[in-house]
């Protein structure tokens, strides 16, 4: 079927570029689509803010301590959906299910920034430059794992950020496109103040201000022609509501529409669950649940194009391995991570788990980390997007490519 | 005071001027002079928020030394209007703990509910406090009706039971939404003060239910033509988070448009930048008014020393960079914890020793580095500045006792001897003997007075007022100068100001504006009234500046590459249209009088005006092609082929020229 599909987009491809007076967006359009097949990668990144609760996503229901910590919140051994007679997912991530079997998704437990911080803003800071401990780092980490990917004449939506500005993780010299709604991505004066500036950008002999001006109309011209409005997602994505949803809803837009996306990033918040936490239902449970329909429905809805993409989630720390005074948890240390993608070698858990006996907890309170979030980032780097300099990527990482999980084929 | 210039004269200067700017950036002209004409351009870009309409005129009648000399001294400066304008957002001149008080934390609301604190017995008060308290009573109870459904849902746990009871439920809201927007349609017919009474006089549920409808820019509507404090209220009953953030973000921007003492609020800027604290960390929220208006402004244009000290001792910052509660190791606190006698008194009166507390597991029992290291790094010496690990922790040791006296409630700076690391430091070379809150303040004056710090505060003031990448002979003069005048700022300024760097023709419109400067000088450029100035807070925001919302101490980059991007450029577009056409909520443009002469002879003159009087004619030859060619084209001119041309929508032309790539630079 993917045969089939690439041939048509070939063909077409040809078809058009044999003709006179192509837009330069147009024809770039098309060589996006023609490279989405093998070659074109796309990472995608999508960020737990708030501390999601790993050891109620990822439940490890072969641990009795973990029962003995949680008298209120854990999620009792018959209602995980088991995935290896040790780990289960939560039961309100059944979206998961399939994915796990058909062995797409992988999952990397007591993962996370190695910095003891216990301080929401710093630990974010530190995952999205990718240089724990060091705040003096001006971009992010996945900006500088485009940087080093050669790529003349880039599409401008090379980088996308779902939201209203550039997300640290995507900071830096790349140029990165922030779209809070597609439909709200123009100039809002009308036909003729739009062309006026497109006009004035184009002949600006300002280096800066030309460059991004041209990426700007063209990306408002290329998004017209992809004629988002009309989107329809493939039969069986169904998104779930709210903005997480709404989000990759319109990653899978922006990738379908063959605007040459490589990287993107969404984020969900509002796991900061400090009281009532909730276990089977509650608020971990509506928002597992949120989280998971909406990844498995940008898989579903991106069909074969999941063949070439990547999806990586992570989260600034984990939360206390035992539940506080307000049947909720604080915050804390290692975390879970999921991967998910095609050439995944999924239906496993990667990571030596530490243990939750009070001698193998972090400072006697957290999940141990065993699995620095960079050797999960810099392998998605390295071996997908196929960026080998992972120094530049990840300045101070120590570890290298022989201490990946191998997770990736 | 306005001197209308005919349009043939203007266009030639325009020709002539944006042929030196548009050339002027070639390398090989790096050491050439400005114009002297330009000059005044050039401080107006660079020392206020952007030229107004007869600033030019002002500063030429002045003399360019005196007026600087001028803006070095606010206090020579009345600002009277200023003051009147910012009368209204009463919270500028609370307190911390008042504001704690005005708009209640939950903290407050629960001590409130439990009875541990009284009720205020002011009306509005009283209304803010019951709403809020009815705001957590709802979110309690929706908690336990979740818990009880599951319970249920347990017991019989099908799912088409499951969808009915969500089926209901959603009748029930629609039902209930329909109603309330009768009534509050009926609400808005109100006269303001009746409004106002009304909304006092409902039952704090009903509040509710009006907070979650007017949330967001509909609270315009129900609050338009209210009393300032009257529209406080009310919007601290929909929301008292947003009332204290709201105000000051407002008046930051009509501080930049328009106060007369234009160089101390860029300086004000730049230093809470430097010294930044984020408004979304906890009670920083309420904090942060003070520390700019105490904190920062007093010591904008003073020395550096004293401004040092002050944020070192602001709980805004002590809370920021979590110093308040780092406790040395080996201190009291952490032998023997928060109880402060060590000897208690037996039944009968003979004294026992009391054992030591174990460590609990919430209390913190260590250092933190986060603000000894960030003081180096971001405050003084910078990264590079030479200092070590071992230099960080032990002037984490040295600040081992600087807190907060109540965080939540509002307090104040305090020393506490208990949490102090006993025992000689060693930082930077430098032996600092066992003396308590002293030793802080020994190491702050090492700290300011340092070379390293004299360069690296030198080279970022450069950055703001010269180049991204300012030249290091301009540097150097002016760290000597720090150096030489005990780190006095205004000086060090003065040495810029008079450097052949800071006038050479390459700094130019160099400067790329921030989102915070971009929209402020489209305001001053267009001569905008703004009533009310939170539309403009939203585009700054939107553009990716939102005021007082920087997470990491960094602060906000200086660099042109942090503010050019698509999502950016196309708000700043979309301001500038907005703007110019009078679509933007708060804002009146008079389109006319931005031409300074009532009818100017044909488009082209028009056009002209508009270039000199927004960019001082520093339009380049491309862009004022395009504006003329989109002036004569008939489908814009013309409604129909046979209609008569239409005279040129002035505002429009206006949006154009501040969305165009020359005014995005300063």
């Amino acid at each position: 079927m993917s045969i089939t599909r690439r041939i048509f987009l070939k063909n077409g491809a040809l078809a058009i570029v044999g003709t006179t007076m192509v837009p330069s967006f147009l024809t770039r359009a098309i060589y996006a689509a023609g490279t989405a097949a093998p070659g074109k990668k796309r990472l995608i990144v999508l960020f737990q803010w708030g501390a999601a609760d790993g050891l109620n996503i990822v439940v490890p229901h072969g641990e009795r301590a973990y029962y003995a910590m949680r008298p209120s919140i854990a999620i009792p051994r018959q209602s995980v959906i088991d995935l290896d007679g040790f780990f289960g997912l939560h039961p309100a991530m059944g979206a998961f299910k399939p994915l796990w079997e058909q062995k797409h998704l992988a999952i990397v437990h007591a993962a996370g920034s190695p910095d003891n911080t216990r301080s929401h803003f710093d630990a974010q800071d530190y995952m999205e430059s990718g240089t724990p401990g060091v705040k003096a780092t001006e971009d992010g980490w996945l900006n500088r794992a485009l940087a080093g990917v050669n790529e003349p004449g880039a599409s401008p939506f090379r980088a996308v950020a779902m939201g209203g500005s550039v997300p640290r993780t995507l900071a830096g010299p790349v140029p990165a496109v922030a779209i809070g709604d597609i439909r709200g991505f123009g100039v809002g004066g009308g036909q003729i103040a739009s062309n006026t500036f497109e006009a004035m950008y184009a002949q600006s002999v300002d280096a800066v201000l030309h460059g991004t001006g041209n990426e700007t109309f063209e990306a408002v011209k290329m998004l017209r022609a992809a004629d988002p409005e009309k989107y329809t997602p493939a039969p069986g994505a169904n998104y779930p509501r709210g903005r997480f949803g709404d989000s990759l809803r319109q990653v899978a837009q922006l990738v379908k529409a063959n605007l040459g996306v490589e990287v993107a990033f969404a984020d969900i918040g509002g796991w900061d669950h400090h009281v009532n936490e909730g276990n089977v239902q509650g608020q971990i449970a509506n928002i597992t649940g949120e989280f998971s329909q909406a990844i498995a429905a940008l898989w579903t809805d991106f069909g074969d194009l999941a063949e070439d993409t990547v999806i990586v989630t992570m989260s600034e720390f984990g939360r206390t391995a035992r539940e506080n005074g307000n049947r909720g948890t604080d915050h804390g240390h290692a975390n879970v991570m999921f991967v998910l993608g095609a050439r995944v070698k999924g239906g496993k858990v990667y990571g030596r788990w530490p243990g939750l006996e009070q001698e193998h907890l972090y400072e006697g309170r957290d999940l141990a980390l065993t699995t620095d979030f960079r050797q999960v980032l810099g392998e998605a780097v390295y071996r997908h997007l196929g960026n080998q300099d992972l120094a530049k990527v990840f300045p101070g990482f120590e570890k290298s490519s022989g201490d990946f999980l191998s997770l990736l084929s | 005071m306005r001197r209308p210039q005919k349009p043939l004269q203007a266009l030639g200067l325009i020709l002539l001027l944006s042929a030196f700017v548009f050339t002027a950036k070639a390398p090989s002209q790096s050491t050439s002079k400005m114009p002297e004409d330009k000059r005044i351009v050039h401080a107006l870009n660079r020392f206020t928020f952007g030229p107004r309409p007869g600033d030019m005129e002002r500063v030429r009648a002045m003399g360019l030394d005196q007026w600087f000399d001028e803006q070095l001294h606010p206090d020579r400066i009345n600002d009277n209007a200023m003051e009147s304008r910012l009368a209204p957002l009463r919270t500028l001149k609370m307190s911390t703990r008042e504001m704690v008080e005005n708009f209640p934390p939950p903290q407050v609301l629960k001590a409130v509910a439990n009875g541990r604190m009284t009720m205020p017995r002011d009306t509005a008060k009283r209304a803010i406090y019951e709403s809020q308290i009815a705001r957590l009573q709802q979110r309690q109870e929706k908690k336990q009706d979740l818990s009880t459904q599951e319970k249920d849902q347990s017991a019989d746990s099908t799912p088409g039971n499951m969808d009915s009871v969500s089926e209901q439920a959603r009748q029930k809201h629609a039902e209930a939404a329909m109603y309330a927007d009768i009534d509050s349609m009926q609400l808005l017919q109100l006269s303001p003060d009746e409004r106002y009474k009304k909304i006092l006089s409902m039952y704090p549920d009903e509040r509710l239910d009006l907070a979650r409808r007017y949330r967001g820019p509909k609270m315009l509507d129900l609050v338009n033509g209210m009393k300032p404090e009257q529209q406080e209220t009310i919007e601290a009953i929909i929301n008292p988070q947003i009332v204290i953030g709201g105000e000051l973000s407002e008046a930051k921007l009509l501080r930049a448009i328009y106060s007369e003492r234009q160089l101390q609020e860029v300086m004000t800027d730049f230093w809470y930048n430097h010294f930044n604290v984020y408004i979304g960390k906890g009670p920083d929220r309420y904090m942060i008014t003070a520390y700019e208006r105490d904190v920062i402004r007093p010591h904008a244009l003073g020395k550096f020393r004293d401004l040092l000290v002050a944020t070192a001792k602001s709980p805004a910052m002590l809370y920021y960079l979590d110093n308040w509660q780092s406790v040395g190791p080996d201190s009291e606190l952490a032998e023997y914890g928060p109880q402060r006698r060590q000897f208690r008194r037996g039944r009968f009166g003979q004294i026992r020793m009391a054992p030591p507390q174990k460590r609990g597991k919430n209390r913190p029992s260590g250092l933190n580095e986060n603000y000894a290291r960030e003081i180096m790094e971001l405050h003084t010496l910078g990264v590079d500045g030479g200092y070590t690990q071992k230099d960080v922790t032990e002037l984490a040791k040295v600040l081992t006792g600087w807190t907060i006296d109540e965080p939540r409630r509002g307090g104040e700076f305090k020393f506490n001897e208990r949490a102090h690391e006993p025992g000689p430091k060693y930082v930077l070379g430098h032996t600092i003997k066992q003396h308590g809150e002293s030793e802080g303040m020994e190491m702050l004056e090492i700290l300011a007075r340092h070379p390293s710090t004299a360069k690296f505060i030198s080279r970022k003031l450069a950055m703001r007022f010269v180049s991204d990448d300012p030249p290091q002979s301009l540097v150097d003069r002016m760290a000597a100068t720090f150096l030489k005048k005990d780190g006095d700022i205004r000086e060090v300024l003065r040495t810029m100001f008079k450097s052949p760097e800071f006038w050479s023709a390459d700094a130019y419109r160099a400067k790329v504006k921030t989102p915070l400067e971009f929209v402020a000088s489209a305001a001053r450029a267009s001569g905008v009234q703004v009533e009310n100035a939170l539309p403009l807070v939203q585009f700054v925001n939107r553009m990716g500046m939102p005021l007082y919302g920087m997470q990491p101490p960094t602060g906000y980059s200086m660099k042109a590459d942090a503010w050019v991007n698509s999502s950016a450029l196309l708000n700043r577009m979309n301001f500038a249209l907005a703007l110019g056409s009078g679509r933007l909520p708060g804002t009146s443009l008079d389109a006319q009088e931005l031409l300074h002469e009532p009818a100017p002879s044909s488009s082209e003159a028009a056009l002209s005006a508009l270039e000199q009087n927004i960019l001082e004619g520093d339009v380049s030859p491309q862009t004022h092609a395009v504006l003329l060619k989109q002036l004569n084209d008939p489908k814009i001119t013309q409604h129909k082929l046979d209609d008569p041309p239409r005279p040129p929508n002035v505002g429009a032309i206006a949006g154009l020229i501040m969305g165009s790539p020359e005014f995005q630079r300063r």
